[in-house]
């Protein structure tokens, strides 16, 4: 029963929603309380759902077939992430969403989204995947296009991607569907254990690059940054956090389940190289160079959008070593990126409230007017950046264990340079909006209110206690690994057991807090200490004032600048990207020429499609 | 020293005892120095004398609460590391944190630093900051390069368990003997680590006004350099745990350690700076591929 | 200052005093001919370091303010900035004739003429200019003041207040260090809180 009511409730939302439009500039409360209840049942009924895991339901017969639908412990677990962040997400628009008249149909397209993403996570053959994959993705298009103009623009990009990887995803549901004879799963996993290898690489190469390109795994990646940075300041945060990771469930599920791993190691040379191999060079490829195009960044949001390329990376990383502790660390690595991302844009979004702009080079010095932003992003960055006792940390433990064990060193350390990449972006981006000088216009910067605060605080807590607790969120792994065929992880509260390596969370959070203790005794051993304003600086004897700009924002690493910047102004995918666009809205523009606006155009369209048919009809007959 | 009485005795007096270490250490980095450039030098006790004068300052400027809560920070972050890394006798936390958690714990105070001294909002300081941060991926990346290396060839990641292998095949198979690739490339990582010349480049006192430490003055400046002083025994062991044999009494622990560290001041009194540029350029050119031939050979061994 | 506080010292204060003189960090204001002496200080020749005695970079870092050679107005006003800039206890070295009295710039109408109406001088060297020998016995006798708890010319930086900033508002006009020095000094207990 909830299972049909995860379905139900965001069509009922987007049809109530839709019909809101209308009163969205009088009184945006309306549609905004509207959003906020549906979302908070869809997130009760997604958390009360678990109780029908395995039960499969059956839907409306498409082309003869019934589409089916259920729970398991894979998608559940997506279920619950979609329908958390969503939640939150919404929560936070109820402050931060001002210009309602510019997103008339904000909530709609969200529900709409939430359906396809429900949707594709539960479908349970291959018919209802595609058909949710491709309502999932003309959603996100739809949610990605609204309000400026760039974000036209941008998400014409996506779509150029989306269409292809929709188009690829069709030749592959019809190649199994004549190969195998049936759209179900179990049939499917059946005959490509049996088929010769030319089937299977046909089958999974049209299958999978579809997920690779929504994953934005490189080279595939060209069309994230811009498309989620264009959007509006919270819809990147909820794009960001779970969006992409549609396309590795995919892979997941795929990989997996239907596929099965024994099929996928088929595929190759040798056992050191095959088809997984192929994945871990793309995933450290992933990792690693949209990491460092971040650094290069001047907006806040987009910086952040190229992590959330190079964060996948590492969950691909997690997932192609297929190791207990590499699932481990990838599938983890999904949930503590979405909260942690969720929780730095928020923030920023939270600047952008009060400033309105999300430039790096012009914010600073925000920390003591927007304290409690400034919280969430650090617990976000430290997340981010990997560094204990955030929850990011321990998953890229288990990522990191998993390589350099599983023997692929190279790889490992590809995985380490990204996070170095990501320390050093992520401390821009800390220090060019809350730290450095304080720009006089922004002297009179408040905090947000408690309804946007709400989140901010909520994402702070989750991202703390499941990096020191974080068996809470790998007991869930386990149950998934389990479904996956992999050895579960056996993990403790704080950290793994002793036979799967040495971590215990909860025993170095501990250390910390003690050892923290002791800093602050030694610091308040010492003398008294007083606050002084921001222009009584050292300036070797330069008298400074509110007219001096003495800060360091601009050009953050001028020495990887100096090293990379050819490099980095030549990236051959950006151009291809560039050109993709280009092309769609040439196209487009010829075909809008077709419909003119005028009556009589229309007419002669219908009488010459009419002739047309006439004509063609006569042949056949 | 691993339970019962004994380890809390141990967990109360490490920091002090590390404290202690790191002075001796100080001071003898500053007497040596000072002989190498034909000078008498200050006294081995030096760096105690300028923690007191520092921690005793009666006026002390802040910038914010972020300023304070990164000096906290900053030592707590240190001390905390501190008890990840085993040394003779006492390798009670190891079990709860390997080498890539230690790896991950040396990034917390310099967090904390970084945070505190953006707060301070001087540009020197940010800059400090920023190369402080480029330098990561010259050194650091060439550090965990050579220790994948070893943590391929043992099947670990535990830096106890390391030392123990080492200890227990003899000297031939301390990492620097067995590895000498991956050794002499974790050699030019100490340096830099240890941030002496010639990569100095956070410092750089004629260039950036010492860069993180501009604004630090009074119990600020003393409680960066009380981590300093903690911080310096403490990276000397991590190399030597993965590359010495780590130490198997307190005796062979000091002299390892002062060994070790003559080295590195000896190349940081003779040499100039690099620039952040060159710096990176130098550790991508020559130790980084080192160390990476060093694991081509350790997997082409092991197949 | 009164007699009481020069005499009666806790016993910790005597303790902590022989400590803190072995520890001096000096920045070196150098705007005239005299900071030529100071690198032979520095280095290998007389080698200040063995007395604690080290060059810093900033004057938050710095206990020493060595003012070498004249001080025109233009440099006087930084001069100011920096040393309410230093963390207290700070002593001002005045180095070379010029400081004491204009030295050889005595008439020229930019320069001036005597430190100590601006900043509380600790100690003069005099001479024209003071060979590094010189520099190091007047350290030496900083240090010795330092010990005996004599050094306490800060103080009078925080409780004569009115009187430099009255010489300094004659010569400059108002300047602006983002400070107030009188609410410092009854943030940190130098004077008596006025209510």
């Amino acid at each position: 029963m909830y299972t049909q009511a995860l379905l139900l409730l965001p069509l009922v939302g987007f049809g109530v929603a839709f019909l809101l439009q209308g009163t969205v500039k009088r009184s945006p409360a309306i549609v905004k309380t509207w959003a906020m209840l549906g979302f908070a049942a869809i997130a009760a009924v997604a958390a009360l759902a678990g109780a029908e895991i395995g039960t499969l339901y059956e839907g409306p017969t498409v082309f003869g077939s019934v589409l089916t639908y259920g729970l398991t412990d894979l998608s559940w677990w997506f279920v619950l992430l979609i329908a958390g962040i969503t939640a939150l997400t919404t929560v936070f628009t109820l402050g931060s969403l001002r210009y309602a008249d510019d997103y008339p149909m904000y909530y709609a397209w969200l529900f709409a989204k939430v359906f396809g993403m429900i949707g594709l996570v539960m479908s349970r053959d291959l018919l209802s995947f595609f058909i949710m994959w491709e309502i999932m993705s003309w959603a996100t298009y739809l949610v990605m296009q609204q309000g400026r103009d760039e974000s036209r623009k941008a998400a014409q990009g996506y779509l150029v991607y989306a269409i292809s990887a929709g188009m690829i995803l069709l030749g592959g549901v019809v190649f199994l569907r004549t190969a195998s004879g049936s759209f179900e799963f179990a049939v499917i996993t059946k005959f490509v254990a049996g088929a010769d290898l030319g089937v299977i690489i046909t089958a999974i190469v049209l299958v999978l690059v579809p997920f690779l390109i929504e994953a934005a795994v490189y080279p595939t990646h060209g069309w994230l940054p811009s498309a989620y940075a264009s959007s509006e300041t919270t819809m990147t945060a909820y794009l960001s956090s779970i969006s992409t990771r549609m396309g590795l469930f995919g892979l997941i599920l795929f990989v997996f389940n239907v596929f099965g791993l024994d099929v996928i190691d088929r595929i190759g040379i040798s056992a050191h190289l095959n088809l997984r191999t192929l994945l871990l060079v793309l995933a450290a490829l992933t990792a690693v160079l949209p990491t460092y195009t971040a650094l290069f960044q001047h907006d806040a949001k987009r910086l952040l959008t190229w992590h959330s390329i190079g964060q996948g990376g590492y969950m691909l990383l997690g997932l192609a070593t297929a190791s207990t502790l590499g699932t481990a660390g990838g599938l983890m690595h999904i949930f503590n990126y979405m909260t942690y991302v969720a929780l730095i844009i928020f923030s920023i979004a939270a600047v952008e409230y009060r400033t309105g702009t999300t430039n790096l080079n012009k914010l600073g010095g925000l920390i003591t007017r927007q304290p409690v932003a400034f919280l969430g992003m650090l617990f976000g960055i430290i997340g981010l950046a990997g560094i204990p006792p955030m929850n990011g940390f321990v998953s890229k433990w288990f990522i990191y264990r998993s390589l350099i064990l599983g023997g692929y060193p190279f790889v490992a350390l590809a995985a380490f340079i990204a996070t170095v990449g990501t320390i050093m972006s992520v401390y821009k981006l800390i220090h060019n909006t809350f730290l450095g000088q304080l720009p006089e216009r922004y002297n009179e910067v408040r905090e947000v209110g408690w309804v946007m605060q709400l989140p901010i605080w909520v994402l702070m807590a989750v991202v703390f206690a499941t990096g020191v607790f974080p068996g809470t969120i790998l007991q869930w792994i386990a149950r998934i690994q389990v479904e996956l065929g992999i050895a579960p992880i056996a993990y403790t509260l704080g950290g793994v057991a002793q036979e799967a390596g040495d971590l215990n969370m909860m025993v170095i959070t501990l250390v910390f807090t003690l050892t923290f203790i002791v800093g602050a005794v030694i610091f308040f051993m010492g003398g008294k200490r007083r606050i002084v304003s921001q222009y009584d600086n050292y300036a070797a004897g330069h008298f400074l004032n509110k007219d001096v700009p003495y800060n360091f924002n601009y050009n953050f690493y001028s020495a990887f600048d100096h090293i990379f910047e050819k490099l980095y102004h030549a990236a051959p995918v950006q151009s291809t990207e560039r050109n993709l666009g280009r092309l769609v809205a040439t196209v487009g523009e010829y075909i809008r020429r077709f419909f003119t606006g005028q009556i009589n155009t229309y007419a002669a369209y219908y009488v010459a499609a009419v002739i047309i048919a006439l004509a063609f009809l006569k042949e056949v007959l | 020293m691993n339970s019962g009485i004994g380890l809390i005795v141990w967990i109360i007096a490490y920091p002090f005892v590390s404290f202690f270490l790191g002075v001796l250490l100080g001071g003898y980095g500053r007497k040596l120095t000072a002989r190498v450039q034909r000078r008498v030098g200050p006294t081995w006790i030096q760096p105690l004398f300028d923690v007191i004068k520092l921690m005793t300052k009666q006026t002390n400027i802040s910038h914010g609460y972020m300023h304070d809560v990164a000096m906290m920070m900053l030592v707590g972050g240190t001390l905390m590391t501190m008890y990840f890394v085993p040394v003779p006798g006492f390798h009670y936390f190891s079990q709860f944190g390997d080498y890539i958690v230690v790896m991950y714990l040396l990034l917390v105070p310099p967090l904390g630093m970084a945070l505190g001294v953006g707060q301070t909002a001087n540009p020197n300081g940010s800059i400090g900051i920023s190369r402080a941060l480029q330098m990561l991926a010259g050194y650091e990346i060439t550090l965990v390069m050579t220790f994948i290396g070893f943590a391929m060839k043992h099947g670990t990641t535990s830096m106890y368990e390391l030392m123990k292998l080492q200890q227990a095949g003899g000297p031939a198979t301390w990492g620097i003997f067995a590895e000498p690739l991956l050794g002499i490339a974790a050699l030019f990582a100490l340096q830099g680590m240890l941030n002496e010349k010639p990569f100095e480049v956070i410092i750089a006192p004629h260039e950036i006004a010492t860069g993180p430490m501009t604004e630090m003055g009074g119990k600020y400046l003393g409680m960066m350099f009380i981590q300093h002083l903690i911080a310096l025994p403490m990276e000397l062991t991590i190399f030597m745990n993965l590359f010495l044999g780590g130490a198997q009494s307190w005796v062979e622990y000091v002299v390892k350690l002062f060994v070790l560290f003559t080295l590195v001041l000896v190349v940081n009194a003779v040499y100039g700076r690099f620039k952040t540029d060159g710096a990176l350029r130098f550790f991508w050119k020559l130790p980084l591929p080192l160390a990476a031939l060093g694991v081509v050979m350790i997997m082409a061994n092991g197949m | 200052m009164s007699d009481k506080e020069l005499t009666q010292r806790s016993a910790w204060e005597t303790v902590l005093a022989s400590l803190k003189k072995r520890s001096l960090w000096m920045l070196h204001y150098c705007t005239g001919c005299g900071a030529v002496e100071l690198p032979p200080t520095m280095t290998s020749r007389f080698d200040m370091e063995r007395f604690g005695i080290m060059p810093m970079v900033t004057p938050r870092q710095a206990d020493i303010l060595l003012i070498t050679g004249y001080l025109s107005v233009k440099t006087l006003k930084r001069v100011i900035l920096i040393y309410e800039q230093m963390q207290a206890p700070k002593y001002v070295v005045g180095f070379g004739s010029c400081t004491i009295n204009g030295g050889m710039y005595w008439n020229s109408y930019a320069t001036m003429k005597s430190l100590d109406r601006y900043l509380p001088v600790e100690l003069y060297l005099a001479g024209c200019m003071p060979r590094p020998e010189a520099i190091i016995s007047g350290f030496n006798s900083l240090i010795d003041r330092i010990d005996r708890g004599e050094a306490n010319s800060w103080k009078d930086y925080y409780e004569n207040y009115e009187f430099y900033r009255k010489n300094q508002e004659h010569t400059f006009g108002d300047i602006e260090t983002h400070r107030s020095i009188a609410d410092d000094a009854q943030y940190y207990g130098f004077v008596e809180v006025t209510k």
